[in-house]
């Protein structure tokens, strides 16, 4: 019965009726395809060194100018887009597939279960985000996984909380126990049924909780526990600019434009989802 | 071969709770033969819902089986697995539940619910949405096809509880767990209406709960009365409706607003409030709001039986030596 692509239009469709969530469609969109392609449209090699053209501003051939090494600042952008969602993609996706796997269980399963997963849960949140990333980056060095591994297992506590708690609501809705009453199996109400009422909330959330991880990416790398030089980040770009700003100004621009649009993005597309993704909403609009 | 389809034998069941056991159902016996219909009234907290999550096992996890048996087809239910419970659940014994706008998954169209449901068969997709279909057709929904593709929310609370209906493959025991509580008047008698039709197309039992005695008379065989978690009164429906043996009942057909003929202000009521559960006085439960209460009733009066299919828990019944 399900049409996962009728389905998939019904909510874009929804989505760009709402004018934030246009624009938010639009920044994702742009930044996702300018990701994926981002091989193919820089202008220069990101990470190629041209010391005769160091520290231009704006020009036709370098729109956002060029850093202390010459290397091209709208180059080093785009390529810092790929580095962002190569780090946020994977944690956002891999904390919302954990956390809601545990959240369940934690709903669903028995009382001491439930408690033990909440102890893992706050054990994990009680570690501010960047001192463990901290930790763990002098443990194991800097690199584009440790970022994500760090992130990710923040995030999990996020997710878990909320599908447990919608798990809890929804065990003990009539619905639920109608199901039971048909002699539904335990996977099949997970499954067939809680999880499509857990997923629209939670994949909102991951929505939402994409520019925090950019951000988080870009905190690291402005404080050289990121991805390691010369890759380019946005973070990354951020520093170099924050040294050089009475030089260049145009590199914390090229730092910073982008994680704002991010954020904005990221967000409106968020906020958007959440209308249009459930179904009793829908209708309205 | 018995025809005695559901036998409650002797069923006490209490809730752990943090004031202590509370005890919702105690030493309860009926039995439902095949094809009949049984009623069960009673106010809330009488222990009706606990009656129908035994039935099923549905139960909260705190609830403990003190005594008594369920039995299904002979079988006791309260000895069953899990997996053995939930072949039965659905195909032998099905429910429809009090408020259908609560029933249906809000977020699964419904036909994907109509699909999902037709989980025991082999067929194809396809064919199951075929039947899915035929099944709101079945139930007079006009443009089914279309509408297996719209969502809970877009149907009419009547509709959905037609569809709650159509859901199920012919059981054995049909519970109806006050199916038209939710509903205006010209809703529930096309419910009850259809219930009839289902009772003769499918010859399934029906186990009816509901507190309106009206429908209750036009639609059951027997009934059984039940107050604070114990059977009070049980028969055959025009018995007990013409001649109650029990203060309880007398008192709740005096309350039945259908049962009133002269215009009132104020309709009438029982005084007084069920007793706690938790710490039962001593003697017959209905004691405190029994206007004919005598010396007698400090002892638990025993479910006696009066006549043919008729028994009642009354001291009243009973004349005054027979105690002494």
């Amino acid at each position: 019965m399900s049409k996962p692509r009728s389905e998939l239009s019904i909510i874009l469709r929804g989505v760009a009726k709402d004018p934030l969530g246009l624009i938010g469609l639009i920044i994702v969109g742009t930044i996702v395809v300018s990701a994926i392609f981002a091989a193919w449209i820089v202008p220069y090699d990101p990470i190629g060194m041209n010391i005769p053209d160091r520290m231009q501003g704006p020009s036709w051939s370098h729109w956002l100018g060029t850093d202390n090494l010459g290397r091209d600042t709208l180059s080093r952008v785009i390529m810092g887009g790929q580095v962002a969602l190569k780090v946020a993609l994977p944690a956002v996706f891999g904390a919302m597939a954990i956390g809601l796997t545990l959240g369940m269980i934690a709903g669903y399963g028995p009382k001491w279960l439930d408690n033990l997963l909440m102890l893992f849960f706050d054990t994990l949140r009680s570690f501010p985000t960047v001192m463990f990333a901290l930790a763990v980056v002098a443990l194991v060095g800097p690199s584009l996984q440790t970022v994500v591994l760090v992130v990710m297992a923040t995030s999990i506590p996020t997710y878990g909380r909320v599908a447990r708690t919608q798990t809890l609501t929804l065990r003990n809705s009539e619905f639920i126990l109608a199901e039971r009453a048909m002699g539904a199996s335990m996977a099949r109400i997970l499954g067939v049924h809680m999880l499509p009422n857990i997923i629209g909330v939670l994949g909102v959330l991951a929505a939402m909780d994409v520019p925090t991880v950019i951000a988080l990416e870009a905190g690291l790398s402005f404080l050289g526990l990121g991805v390691k030089p010369p890759t380019p980040s946005w973070g990354a770009l951020l520093k170099d600019g924050y040294a050089l700003i009475r030089q260049t100004p145009w590199l914390v621009v090229g730092g910073g434009l982008p994680i704002i649009l991010a954020t904005l993005g990221f967000t409106f597309l968020g906020e958007s989802l959440r209308d249009v993704v459930d179904p009793k909403l829908r209708k309205n609009r | 071969m018995s025809d005695t389809l559901l036998e409650i034998d002797n069923l006490s069941v209490d809730y752990e709770t943090e004031r202590g056991d509370l005890k919702a159902l105690r030493d309860i016996s009926f039995d439902v033969q095949k094809g009949e219909i049984v009623g069960i009234v009673g106010e809330s907290g009488c222990g009706k819902s606990t009656l129908i999550s035994s039935i099923l096992r549905l139960t909260a996890p705190n609830t403990r089986f003190r005594h008594g048996e369920v039995r299904f087809k002979g079988d006791d239910i309260l000895t069953k697995t899990e997996r053995q419970m939930r072949d039965l659940r659905g195909s032998d014994i099905s429910i429809v539940f009090q408020d259908p706008m609560q029933t249906h998954n809000p977020v699964l169209s419904i036909g994907r619910q109509l699909v999902d449901i037709q989980h025991r068969s082999n067929a194809t997709k396809a064919q199951k949405l075929d039947i899915a279909a035929k099944m709101l057709a079945a139930v007079g929904i006009p443009d089914p096809q279309a509408r297996l593709k719209q969502y809970p929310h877009e149907f009419s609370g009547g509709m959905r509880q037609r569809i709650a209906m159509a859901l199920m493959s012919e059981p054995d025991l049909l519970i109806a767990d006050e199916p038209t509580t939710a509903l205006d008047a010209t809703l529930e008698v096309q419910i009850i209406e259809r219930l009839k039709e289902l009772q003769s197309e499918m010859n399934c039992a029906i186990l009816f709960i509901s507190n309106h005695l009206g429908v209750i008379a036009e639609l059951c065989d027997r009934v059984v009365v039940m107050y604070a978690g114990a059977v009070v009164e049980s028969g055959d429906v025009r018995e007990i409706f013409h001649d109650p043996k029990h203060p309880y009942t007398r008192r709740l057909i005096e309350c039945d607003p259908g049962h009133i003929k002269t215009r009132a202000r104020i309709l009438p009521t029982i005084p007084g409030e069920v007793p706690d559960l938790v710490n039962l006085p001593d003697g017959c439960i209905f004691r405190d709001r029994c206007e004919q209460a005598t010396e007698r009733c400090h002892q638990v009066p025993a479910l006696e039986k009066l006549k043919d299919g008729h028994f009642a828990a009354c001291w009243l019944n009973h004349p005054e030596e027979a105690t002494a």
